[in-house]
């Protein structure tokens, strides 16, 4: 009935707790410290698992698990660098909200509240279609699983789509969007293209999400550290856990591949 | 155990779900919480976020509850919140085990709970070795 703790169990929480102990001595010394790098990468390496396990979770929402596990490892860091052991709590209980929060970040700011519906809306006029079309076919009424292959989708997002695509509340265009903490929040009215100016950014802007297609997961979180959150190249650096130097040439190889693909 | 988990005065509907305790089945739950969050004026993330939660509190149900072979999902609709119990009748997993996860292998009912806690205003988790688990979570609308 109770599972009691394998002896590897507990050696491992016990390893745990033993790096967290040896990284706060050294954290006192300061990062300039040698030994602080190498313990905080061993304790990254360490809870790598937790980040994918989490990030899995979040990978049927259109993203790619490598994006989500990329911008996971930044709430892990966070996790890491905030945790303090006389807490008392278990470091993955402290580390899951912050991991999750890191990831559902991610996916706000990239404005996916706003993209989810109408992908739904459309998914259902496909299916309304589809069903049209398969029915004149075959000659009786398809079922989901016809459906769901016809359109490439899975027999939920099927089901979703017909229960859920037309219902969805219309937003005010003054719902805030993303509203945490102290970044200033928008609005789905800011998202609206004025007159000439502003399509020519609307396409400047489809342009460039296609052109990010192009680039790796990691690229992407650079560019996005670097040109929409200002983070300074040494901080991304420190994020992600290689040297400046590193994240510079990234920076550069990605802005060559966007000019690349822009200029087709 | 059975009475309403959010106070009856400001229950607007109660939906009861019955489901088998297979993999299979968990969509099922998932699909009609999610049709019952879209009653609410819950934005896609969260209903998303709730879709999620209740998966892993089915999952946790399968994996834990050997013995117990249904699954029992209660919505309790408010103006401005939503409250799922998922609950079984297996012998459920004892709550000391549940923090204790290693960290390289997470086994589902942990963390899954950690999970379910990031993602949902309120949880609480019940176990008992004979009446099985029971997980309590709310999720308010936030406008």
């Amino acid at each position: 009935m109770h599972q009691p703790h394998t002896e590897e169990e507990r050696w491992d929480r016990h390893k745990t707790r033993e790096a967290f102990a040896r990284f706060a001595e050294v954290k006192k010394r300061g990062p300039q410290d040698a030994e602080y790098e190498r313990l905080r990468s061993e304790l990254v390496v360490a809870h790598l698992n937790l980040v994918r396990y989490l990030a899995v979770k979040f990978a049927n929402r259109g993203e790619s698990l490598d994006d989500l596990i990329q911008v996971g490892t930044v709430g892990l860091l966070k996790a890491i660098d905030r945790f303090d052991l006389e807490r008392g709590v278990e470091f993955t209980t402290y580390a899951t909200p912050t991991i999750v929060g890191e990831i559902k970040r991610y996916f706000r700011d990239k404005g996916w509240a706003v993209k989810v519906p109408r992908r739904l809306q459309e998914l259902n006029l496909a299916v309304n279609r589809a069903i049209e079309k398969l029915s004149v076919k075959m000659g009786r009424s398809p079922t989901v699983a016809e459906l769901a292959e016809h359109l490439n989708a899975s027999e939920e997002d099927i089901l979703e789509a017909q229960e859920l695509g037309q219902a969805y509340n219309l937003l005010s265009l003054d719902t805030e969007l993303s509203g945490e903490g102290d970044k200033k929040s928008q609005t789905l009215a800011d998202y609206i293209g004025t007159t000439d100016a502003g399509l020519a950014l609307l396409e400047d802007k489809a342009n460039l999400e296609r052109a990010f297609e192009v680039l790796t997961g990691r690229e992407r979180v650079i560019l996005y550290l670097r040109f929409y959150e200002s983070v300074s190249q040494t901080e991304i650096a420190k994020r992600l856990n290689v040297s400046q130097m590193h994240v510079s040439r990234l920076q550069q190889k990605a802005l060559e591949k966007l000019r690349h693909v822009l200029q087709e | 155990m059975n009475q309403p988990v959010a106070h009856p005065n400001r229950t607007l509907g109660v939906v009861e779900l019955r489901i088998p305790s297979k993999a299979e089945w968990v969509a099922v739950a998932r699909l009609a919480v999610a049709a019952v969050a879209n009653r609410l004026n819950f934005s896609i993330e969260d209903i998303e976020d709730v879709k999620l939660a209740v998966a892993e509190a089915c999952t946790n149900c399968i994996q834990h509850a050997h013995g117990s072979d249904q699954i029992e999902i209660t919505c309790e609709t408010e103006p401005d919140a939503l409250t799922v119990r998922v609950r079984d009748y297996g012998q459920g997993t004892r709550p000391e085990t549940i923090s204790s996860r290693r960290v390289d292998e997470p086994r589902v009912g942990g963390l899954g709970v950690f999970l379910i806690r990031s993602l949902m205003d309120s949880v609480e988790y019940d176990v008992h070795p004979d009446r099985g688990t029971n997980l309590v979570m709310t999720k308010k609308v936030t406008s």
